[in-house]
Parts: C-alpha cells; structure tokens; sequence
C-alpha cells in the first residue's frame, strides 16, 4: 500500500515536472534564456501543488477521497495538542480495554455454554436445607454453602445416585462427576502430575460428546471387572502426549496403577465447568480413592451415610427443572438411612441450569465479576466524559474556524462530517491500543484467580467485534454533540470576537463540560469508594489472627502411597521421614498431617458427644505428635498427642478452645464415639485458623494413623522457610530418591492462594479507583484550563480594574472546586445508595461499607481536583492585563 | 489569459481530450498543444484542468497511461483510448454533433 501511494506519487511529480520542462524549452526555443524560460513555465502552469491536489482527488473515490482527506486533517490537529491528545486516546484505551478484559472474564466463566449439543438440557442437581442437617449424612465430599438462610449442597450417596439414575430413567439421564485430584502419572518413564476426573461410565454418552481420536469412556468400563482404561484431554494430549495419534491403545501408570488410553476429547471440550485444569478422566469405579480399600471414598461407596458424589443430568425433551425436581425429591428421601431428627433441616432437591456449566468457580466469581462489570462500565463511562470534554472544549475553540469555513462555502453537513471524522480518529487509537489493554488486564486478572483456572482467552471475534462496537459507538455517542454544536456557529459575530473575548461565549455555571465533570467526579466517588471498601476488607483479612506464627513455615506433600509404599512399609516410611527431615540444620519442629492448613478447605465431620442431642460441627485434622509444635498452636489445658500414641494408633483427640466451648464443661476426659470407638479428650488446644483466613471454625485433631497414601509435611523453619527447602530435599531424597516433593510453598503464600479472590478483586476495584481519579483530573484539568483560556481578556481587565492575583486565583478555584463539590454530594449519594442495594456482603464475607469510607473517597476526589486546578488557577492569576487585552 | 480566447464550454474537455487521442497515444503536454494547434490558437486548455481531466479518464478507465520515451529523448507520460474509451468518443461525437445541430437551428432561426 505504502509503495503503491509512493509509486503514484513520483509518477505524478514526474508528469508535472515533465510538461513543465516541455513548456520551458518551448519558450527557449522562442529565444528566451534558459532560466527566464524555466520561470515562464512556472508563471504559465499556475500552482503545480494544487494541480497535483485535483489529481490526487481525481484519481480516488470522492468520499474516500474526503475521508482520508479530514483524516489527514484530524491527524494534524491532535498533533497541535499531543498532551491532551494522547491523555484521551489513553483513557478510551484504558476505560475500552478494561471493559473488554472484563467482560470476557465473565463471558468465560459465566456466559459460555459447555460445549456440547444441547446444552440447555443440562441441570445441576443440588440439595438444600435450612441449618445442616447432620441426621441424614455422618461424612462428606463436596462443597457446601449458604445462600440467605439455605445451605446449599452437592454431594450425594452412592445409593442416591443409583437410585435417581434407576427411577428418573425416561424423565431423564443422571451421571455423576467427582472432582478433579492430582495424581502422578507416568507416560513411557516420564512421571508428572496430572489432575484426574473421576466420572460415572454414562458421563459422555449424557453429554454427547464425540471424542477427537479413539474412543470416550462408557458405561461398561464403570464395573471393577473392566479393564483400567482413561481419556485424554485435548490439551492434555497435545502437551503431556506430544499429540501422537499412535499413543491411543497403550499403557501409562496413574498412582503406579496401569491404564490404556483409551482416546482423546475434542479440543472444543473444555470440561464442565468454567476453568476447569482437568488432564484426565477415569471411571469412578477405577479412580484411585475406589482402588485404596482404605479410603473414605472406598466406604462411601457402600455406606448411605457417606455422601461424596455431584450429580449432573440431562432433562428429557419437555421436561422441566421443576418436573425434575418434584419427581427426583421422593426417590431421594426414599435414599436416607437416617430421618432428621428436626423437620425443618429435612433437605430437599435443588435442580439448577447447567448449560454454562456447573461447580464452584461460578458461585465464587459470579458476583464479584457481575460487580466488576458494574464498576468497569462507570470507568468508561468517566473516559467516555473525558473524549466529550476535550471534543466539546476543542469545538469551541475553533469556532472561528468554522465560521471562516462556513462563510467560504463549505456546508454544515460536509463540516460536521470533518469533526466526526476526528472523534472517529480519536476512537481508533483508543480502541486499537485498548486490545493489548484487554489482554494486560485478562492475564493479570486469571493469575490471581483462585485456583488457576484455565481460562480460554484465545482472540474471540465476538470479543474484538464488541470492542469496536463500543469504539464506534464512543465515537458517534461523543463526537455527534460537540460536532453539532461547534457547526451552529453564526459566522457573523464569531469572526468578530477576539481571540479569547467573552462576547457569545456560554461559560455561565452549567456549561455541558462542566456537567460532564460532574457527573465524571460523582461517579469518581463511586469507584475510589469501592476500591477503599475492598481494600480494606482485603487487608483486615489479611491480618486476620491465624493463631500461629505465619512466617517461617515451609509446606510440601509428598505421596509414598502412590510409589507402591503399603502397610508397615508406609508406616515405617514416614516415621523415618520425621525423624530424617528433624536432622535438617535450618528445621527447628517437624509436623505431619493428613490435611494441609490453610488449604481453603477441609474434613469436616458432626461429632456426637455424651449428653448433648445436637451433634458438634468441627473441623478434623489428623496429626503427628510434633505438629502443633511446629504450626505454633500451644496446649492451654491438659496435654497434647505424644509420639508414642500416634505410633500405637491410640484413641485419644485434642480439641480447640472453641470446641470446648460449645462443649460447655470441661473436656478432658470426656469420651465420644467415633467410627463405633471411644475416643477420649486430653487436651485443649488454642484457637487456631484450619482452612482460611476468614473463617473459624472448631478443630478436632486426632493421632494420624500414617497408613494414607499421602501426607503434609509442615516444617518450622530457623531462617526463611525457602532456604530450608534444598536440605529438605536432600532429606527426602536419601529416603527415596523417585519420591516427588509436591507443591512447596510457605505459610505466606498458602494463606494468599486462598485469598486470590479477594486479592483479585481488591487489585481491580483499586486499579479502577485510580484509573478514575486519573481520568477525572485530567477531565478537570481540560475543562478549567480551556474556561481559563476563555475568560482570558476578562481576568485582564479584572486585575487592569486592581483585582489581586489571589482574587483571579480564588475565582478559579472556587469554580472548579465549586463543580468538584456538587459531584461529590452526589457521588456520595449514589455510592452509599449502591452499597446498600447491590453489595451482597454475605457473600463476600465482608463487613457492611462504613461511612468514613465514602467520605474518604469523596475527600481524596476533592485533593485530586485541587492539583488538577493548580495549573489553570496559576496561570490565570498569573495574567498580564496588557498583554491579554492586546490580543484580542 | 489572452481576454480574446473564448472559454472551454463545460464539459467538452474530455470530448476534446479524447478526440485528441484517437489518433493514438500522446502524453499531457502534447495533448494541451494539439488542441492549441487544431483549434488554431483559440483552445488554450488550462493544466489546471487538463491533469485532472486526464486522471479522472483514467480512473474510469476511459484513457489508460504508459511511460516510455517522448520525442524530446525523456521519458514521459503517454495515454490512449481503451476501447470503452473508443465507445465513449463515438457516442460523445455523437451527441455534440446532435447538439451543435440544434444550437445552430435555434441561433439561425
């Protein structure tokens, strides 16, 4: 294209320059001398530049012609002003980009169906109850939460599951996918981990889903008699697999058991829910929980008390979720071994849409992202403010301009076309740079994401084409106004006016800039209140009482049970293990424990205690002798679990000080029933968090039996904790050199993946606070300093009259603060209005927004507007009367 | 320039531009003396008109250019008809005849 305009262009110098030289030797053979020939020539031709302009126009489509004409034009007037130029181009890209980022964040994990056919006919099943009910089920998997007064949960019995699956056939198909674990893995003698799925042999026929190469599993393979067999992701095949087509049929080893793969998903499938990191999916019946007969999930297949599974169904054609739920609630209770004790905790059936997927990263970021786009969209919208601002102030400013052109001929409409042209320049810079914004923004936002989604961000047309819908429409929304108005000058009087005299000229209190910066500073107070609010609410969080000392602790998994280690062997194992790892120079205290603290998430079990109906909720953890130690949790009463009685396997339990109380006497002593056994309290631990930050719950902590597959190894550490990591290693590796450390981090960055929502959420509302203050200064700064311009001749004749430069100060800033104010009443309103309607503070487990907050914010606005008018004030009182009168 | 030189009734340059060319290619500064010639020293076509006259034919593909050697030993713009072109300069001959019939109808009656 460039060469092709240059090419044209030579030709077109040479053509001209060509009949010039032709005209000149003509006079020269007319006797005229060669230089005064070359001269005639010149008088003769006329301007040869305007002739080279007619070309140029002749030779392309006229409007286009024009178009690239008024773009050169534009181009050429925002380079007059590359400050405020370039500041508006880089709000638009910021507000349009953060947009985009954020609304393909929720269009991923909201708004995207799975990617199967008929998604439509897919349902969550749930159950709900008010208050837990404890009766029905003893132990669980699966996740449970509160919605108003409602617990809502997803785990069933293996016996629900049959049932439904058996009386609901006809209504509709009902397969069952547990949660994805890390396992390891080895493929031809290269070992990894991978995230397994465990699923139910009808998962993908319900789903329908073609696989991409072999075949998918089926309902055959879910019997213990079956061959192992798993299925590949896509994405899993093309990296752990190197995507060879050939590696369909043969063995890998997951957990050190063999299985065929037995084929691949197609690369469309991304899972059943949004972000979800599975590798690999297997039948239940072959998952490595089922293969331990010593696991829970082993006892939960048999045990009507064990509820573990997540259901998923397919409706029938003309089968409605109520349908489904009216008739699955009978069969359901029909299922319990147990009948609650009290009517109103009776759980009951919850059928949900799962079209877009189902599981845990939409509940935990639905509304959070749903308030984003709220608080992104107002980021725009201030941006938006600050295009018409800088367009509106810019039309004013060429009002002469316009009214020469007019008065020359040219037509409003072709004029009108020439500013629109412009705020469409404007807007194209903006959207283009705002596509590298959006992916800026996307990454940082899925890094913080709990859990390390796997979120596809790939290029989506919809995406790019939303994005310069918005661009457009920015454009036409932003520029039509000032456009408009800048071509209802009256030639007449405008030509008159001075360069900056008051005559004709609106700049009486409510100008439109001025209510733009209005409403731009309300919402200001909004978005720096939000960002205040949730970075508070992120940092009391943070510095939440865990209970122990959070610096110097190291955590790591290791998981001998998956290299073969079995029995006394794997007994054996881990107590060579504490005693090794305690050699390490920089480890002070060695603690194991089946349950890794701060995990999130935890064993939580209902313990009934002699002389108490209700049965105590708590968390479980099952320890080693040393593990309190090292975590820094002290005994308060009695004593804690001695070595000896976790190797004895002994039936003694330490509870937490707030189990105690809600016991309600004493503890020590007290036996109570667990897996048919007594147990017998012996001491009291102090209060300690288990899983997150911002919860607390009882803890009960038993002798671990070192009979699991795997373990938590915490290590109280003499320096920083990463320093002991290599010794640590070496420990291990002189045990079993095969055996993987797995996922070591310290306490510190435990408790912060935990956090990544909040943190996630607190980085955007803060960025966006900040990205607003900006974009507010910087639209005050504009409207200000363009009203300075104005009122110039006016400021001159006041100090002329004997005004002091403090007076033109005090005249400008109260202007402008006087605006600043009535945005922050308003703003104030609003965001204390908003606050009350729209925050679910339940949900965010965060504490109701407090006045000072929106004071604060307002309060940092009314700053920020005090700088920005720093600039337009001194230069107004700075004025020289003679000069300003002179110029007009 | 010369008060006594008639001006160039709107829209017969391009007749006049592809009358020229019929006889084959010629480059602009030819086709500006051409007309001077034949007309007698009465057309004197302006360049200002002339070039986007020629550029505008050659977007409509009327004319087409090609650069090779001029009489004076440079190399320079040549045009010719295409043969929309020759089809454009017949129905145009065509029509001015038609219409400086009717003028001279209307001017002797």
């Amino acid at each position: 294209m460039q060469f092709w305009w240059k090419r044209k262009e030579s030709e077109l110098d040479r053509e001209m320059r060509y009949h010039l030289e032709s005209l000149a030797e003509a006079f020269e053979r007319q006797g005229d001398s060669r230089a005064e020939a070359m001269a005639r020539a010149r008088r003769e031709f006329g301007g040869v530049e305007q002739v080279k302009e007619r070309c140029r126009d002749e030779r392309r489509w006229r409007p286009a012609a024009e178009f690239s004409r008024d773009l050169g034009y534009g181009w050429r007037m925002l380079r007059k002003a590359p400050a405020v130029s370039g500041m508006a181009v880089l709000s638009l890209a910021l507000g349009i980009g953060a947009t985009t980022a954020i609304v393909s964040l929720a269009d991923a994990v909201l708004w995207r169906s799975l990617a199967v056919p008929a998604p439509e006919q897919l349902s969550e099943i749930l159950w709900q109850s008010k208050g837990r009910s404890r009766d029905v089920f003893s132990s669980s998997s699966g996740s449970m939460y509160p919605e108003g007064p409602l617990h809502v949960a997803d785990f069933f019995s293996h016996l629900a599951f049959d049932t439904l699956r058996e009386r609901m056939a006809g209504r509709a198909e009902v397969a069952a996918p547990r949660d994805s674990n890390p396992v390891s893995l080895s493929v031809e003698s290269a070992s990894s981990v991978a995230n397994l799925r465990p699923v139910s042999g009808n998962f993908f026929p319900l789903l329908g889903v073609q696989p991409a190469l072999g075949r998918l599993l089926i309902s055959t393979d879910d019997r213990a008699s079956a061959p192992f067999v798993a299925v590949a992701t896509h994405r899993f095949w093309r990296t752990g697999l190197r995507g060879d087509p050939k590696t369909i049929g043969r063995a890998m080893r997951i957990n050190n058991r063999s299985y065929t793969i037995a084929g691949v998903l197609p690369e469309r499938f991304g899972g059943i829910s949004p972000g979800e990191s599975t590798d690999l999916y297997t039948t239940i019946e072959h998952s490595p929980g089922m293969l331990d007969p010593n696991s829970w999930e082993r006892t939960a297949a048999t045990d009507p008390f064990a509820w573990g599974l997540q259901l998923l169904a397919r409706r029938a054609p003309g089968v409605s979720n109520d349908q489904l739920r009216a008739g699955m609630d009978p069969v359901f209770r029909s299922t319990w071994a147990g009948q609650p004790k009290d009517p109103a905790t009776t759980p009951e059936i919850r059928v949900q849409d799962a079209a877009n997927g189902i599981g845990g990263v939409r509940r935990e970021l639905g509304n959070p992202l749903t308030m984003l786009f709220v608080l992104v969209t107002l980021v725009l919208l201030v941006a938006c403010a600050n295009i018409a601002n800088l367009l509106l102030a810019r039309s004013d400013a060429r009002r002469k301009e316009v009214a020469l052109r007019l008065s020359l001929g040219c037509s409003r409409a072709r004029l009108m076309r020439q500013f629109l042209t412009e705020s469409l320049l404007l807007a194209g810079c903006g959207g283009l740079l705002s596509i590298a914004v959006t992916y800026a923004v996307a990454n940082f936002a899925v890094t913080l994401m709990p859990g390390s989604p796997r979120l596809d961000f790939s290029i989506d047309p919809r995406m790019v084409f939303a994005t310069l819908a918005v661009t457009a429409l920015t454009a036409a929304a932003f520029g039509v106004y000032p456009a408009w108005s800048a071509t209802r000058v009256d030639a007449a009087p405008a030509l008159k006016e001075g360069g900056g005299s008051v005559g004709g000229v609106r700049h009486g209190f409510l100008t439109p800039g001025k209510l733009l910066v209005l409403a731009q500073v309300s919402l200001g107070v909004l978005l720096v209140a939000a960002a205040a609010a949730f970075t508070a609410h992120l940092r009391k969080t943070l510095s939440a009482e865990t209970g122990f000392d959070r610096t110097r602790l190291l955590l790591f998994d290791l998981r001998p049970g998956e290299s073969g280690y079995r029995g006394d062997r794997l007994k054996d194992f881990y107590l060579r293990l504490e005693r090794r790892l305690s050699e390490v120079p920089q480890v002070k205290t060695v603690g194991l424990a089946r349950i890794r603290p701060m995990k999130g998430g935890g064993y939580f079990d209902g313990i009934a205690m002699p002389g108490r109906t209700a049965r105590i909720g708590t968390a479980v953890n099952f320890v080693s002798a040393s593990y309190l130690d090292a975590l820094g949790v002290s005994i308060v009463d009695g004593r804690g679990i001695e070595a000896r009685e976790v190797r004895e396997g002994a039936r003694v339990a330490v509870v937490s000080e707030d189990f105690a109380a809600e016991l309600g006497r004493n503890p020590l002593g007290v036996a109570f029933q667990m897996d048919g056994k007594p147990v017998e309290i012996v001491g009291v631990a102090a209060r300690a968090r288990y899983g997150r930050l911002n919860r607390q719950e009882n803890v009960l902590y038993l002798p671990n039996s070192l009979g699991q597959d795997s373990i938590t190894v915490v290590l109280r550490t003499a320096a920083k904790p990463l320093q002991a990591l290599a010794g640590v290693r070496e420990a291990v590796a002189s045990l079993d050199p095969n055996l993987p450390i797995v996922n070591a981090v310290t306490m510190e960055q435990q408790i912060a993946s935990t956090l990544r929502r909040e943190i996630l959420f607190a980085w955007l509302c803060g960025a966006f606070g900040v990205l607003a203050l900006i974009l507010c200064m910087v639209g005050l700064y504009g409207v200000m300093s363009y009203a300075v311009s104005r009122r110039r001749q006016e400021i001159g004749v006041r100090i002329a009259l004997g005004a002091s430069p403090r007076d033109v100060w005090r005249l400008v800033v109260a202007e402008g603060l006087g605006v600043t104010l009535a945005g922050c009443g308003l703003g104030i309103l609003t965001a204390w209005w908003a606050a009350q309607k729209f925050l679910d503070y339940r949900r965010l487990a965060m504490d109701p927004v407090e006045p000072w907050v929106l004071v604060w914010a307002a309060a940092a606005l009314v700053v920020s507007a005090a700088l920005a008018l720093l600039g337009p004030a001194i230069r107004a009182a700075s004025t020289d009367p003679v000069k300003s009168l002179r110029e007009g | 320039m010369d008060s006594k030189k008639p001006e160039l009734l709107q829209g017969t340059l391009d007749l006049l531009i592809l009358k020229t060319l019929a006889p084959g290619p010629l480059h602009g500064y030819g086709i500006a003396q051409r007309i001077l010639l034949t007309s007698r020293g009465t057309l004197d076509v302006q360049q200002g008109s002339l070039y986007p006259a020629l550029h505008r034919l050659e977007r409509k593909q009327i004319v087409e250019s090609e650069w090779r050697e001029s009489e004076n030993g440079r190399m320079a713009k040549f045009y010719s008809l295409t043969r929309t072109g020759r089809k454009q300069l017949a129905a145009e001959l065509e029509q001015w005849q038609r219409y400086a019939q009717a003028i001279g109808w209307v001017l002797e009656g």
